[in-house]
């Protein structure tokens, strides 16, 4: 059976890591900081899927960024989705052969369809996971592009009928109201949405500890959990979450942990 | 020991050579003839579309010097995903290719409208007893799977099967021939053993 999954998001910005609330970024911490209290080589077991994005809001450096990946994946057998400003497929290859299994688009489902449709040519639908970032105003889940700054035309659900028909491998859904919160993933308004995609959905934005990834995990079609929250799972806290979800009969993966096997 | 892994423009080399050296091994990647003909062990991965693959590997002759490795000099290769199925007999992703002939299996898109497809994450693999890969790997553990395509095959013997909605082959090994649908680079401590059998073969 296939297992549902726990996942990561780390938030970089020129040479650091960050926490975003509601779309907005404080920094955390550079590469050692992030090191010391997440050491992905001792905790990546806790995880099924790690994802980095570059949430640099001007002058990305995709070739910097491409760095920090392979410094970050050192040593880390699990996969990983980047994503940030791929603007080509040159872009996407880059990330590729720096660790990268996946990469992460948001801005150009809805402004380059074209170089979606080659990235899903050259390399597969399950190379392209989309991000999707919305906010409900007036109860209506209007979607945002550009880091959450511009608003978009369609709202939600046919925002979301369109990227299906790209053919891509998966939608990263983000509440920009819920993120960074700590309040929990925005399921109520969700609720309806979850059910009309074909395709595997991975829950983001708001959870704050593991009763919200169990919450998050125990709808039907959503096929994966994630955070962002490089306060609220600091140090043992993802291993102690995962058990928590374990203990709920929850379908995860097993795993052993490498240093107990690899000596 | 030499390592080649196969270089033809597709693939996720880093996370195989990282995952390599964290075991102690070098390795090189390469399209040239003598680097493959002239290994210890061939490692194919690939990631993206059958077709297009295929149609690199023939561009840069690369066919003809995995046959001759695989069949004249009896060298053990893994394919790794789309590696595997190009393995195959021949796939139906855009239209039809042949795949390298190397093993009796068929590649096609998954069937069951219930299940979503990519079929994305870890699953369990059945595998085969006395396995040469799944050496001191426990039945059913997870592996990190990642495609839209699945291979069949009549064999019975030596084949690893997984279910998304349907069985499809997991894993094959057949004499020097091995194959993995799943990432053993991306699927922990497991995916590292494996990898390591695969070398000590």
């Amino acid at each position: 059976m296939r297992k549902k999954r726990l996942i990561y998001t780390l938030l970089y910005n020129k040479g650091h890591f960050m926490l975003s609330r509601n779309f907005r970024l404080q920094k955390v911490g550079d590469f050692k900081w992030l090191k010391k209290h997440y050491n992905f080589e001792k905790i990546a077991f806790s995880i099924d899927e790690l994802i980095i994005l570059d949430v640099t809001r001007e002058g990305r450096d995709i070739d910097e960024f491409s760095s920090v990946v392979k410094e970050v994946v050192k040593n880390v057998f699990i996969p990983v989705a980047c994503g940030g400003g791929i603007r080509s497929l040159n872009d996407a290859k880059l990330l590729l052969n720096s660790g990268a299994d996946k990469i992460v688009v948001n801005t150009t489902l809805h402004s380059n369809k074209e170089l979606i449709n080659s990235l899903v040519k050259n390399y597969g639908s399950q190379f392209v996971v989309g991000s999707v970032d919305f906010q409900i105003e007036n109860d209506v889940k209007k979607v945002y592009i550009e880091n959450g700054e511009l608003k978009i035309d369609e709202n939600l659900e046919d925002f979301l009928d369109e990227v299906e028909k790209l053919s891509i491998g998966e939608i990263y859904l983000n509440s920009i109201q819920k993120d960074g919160t700590g309040q929990g993933y925005d399921i109520k308004h969700l609720a309806n949405t979850f059910g009309k995609l074909t395709i595997p959905i991975i829950l983001a934005g708001g959870a704050g500890n593991h009763l919200h990834l169990i919450e998050g995990l125990k709808i039907n079609s959503v096929d994966a959990v994630a955070t962002a929250n490089l306060f609220n799972f600091l140090g043992d806290a993802l291993p102690k979450a995962r058990m928590e979800i374990l203990k709920k009969e929850l379908p995860l993966a097993n795993f052993e942990s490498i240093s107990d096997v690899f000596k | 020991m030499k390592i080649t892994i196969v270089d033809y423009g597709m693939g996720n080399i880093y996370s195989l050579q990282s995952a390599l050296k964290f075991l102690g091994f070098d390795s090189i990647c390469s399209n040239k003839s003598e680097d493959i003909i002239n290994a210890d062990k061939v490692i194919l991965p690939g990631v993206g579309s059958f077709k297009i693959a295929m149609d690199n590997i023939i561009k840069l002759k690369i066919d003809k010097s995995i046959k001759i490795a695989v069949k004249e000099h009896n060298i053990p290769i893994l394919g790794i995903c789309l590696g595997m199925q190009l393995l195959g007999v021949s796939s139906t992703e855009d239209g039809f290719s042949n795949g390298l002939n190397l093993f009796e299996g068929e590649v096609t898109k998954f069937i069951d409208q219930s299940v979503k497809i990519p079929h994305v994450g870890f699953n369990n693999v059945n595998h085969p007893v006395n396995s040469t890969l799944f050496k001191g790997i426990k039945m059913n553990s997870d592996f990190y799977f990642v495609h839209s395509y699945k291979m069949t095959t009549n064999k019975t013997n030596g084949i690893g099967l997984t279910s998304n909605g349907e069985n499809f082959v997991a894993s094959f090994e057949q004499g020097n021939i091995f194959g993995t649908q799943f990432h053993p680079e991306k699927s922990q401590t497991n995916g590292l053993l494996l990898i390591k059998n695969f070398i000590t073969f």
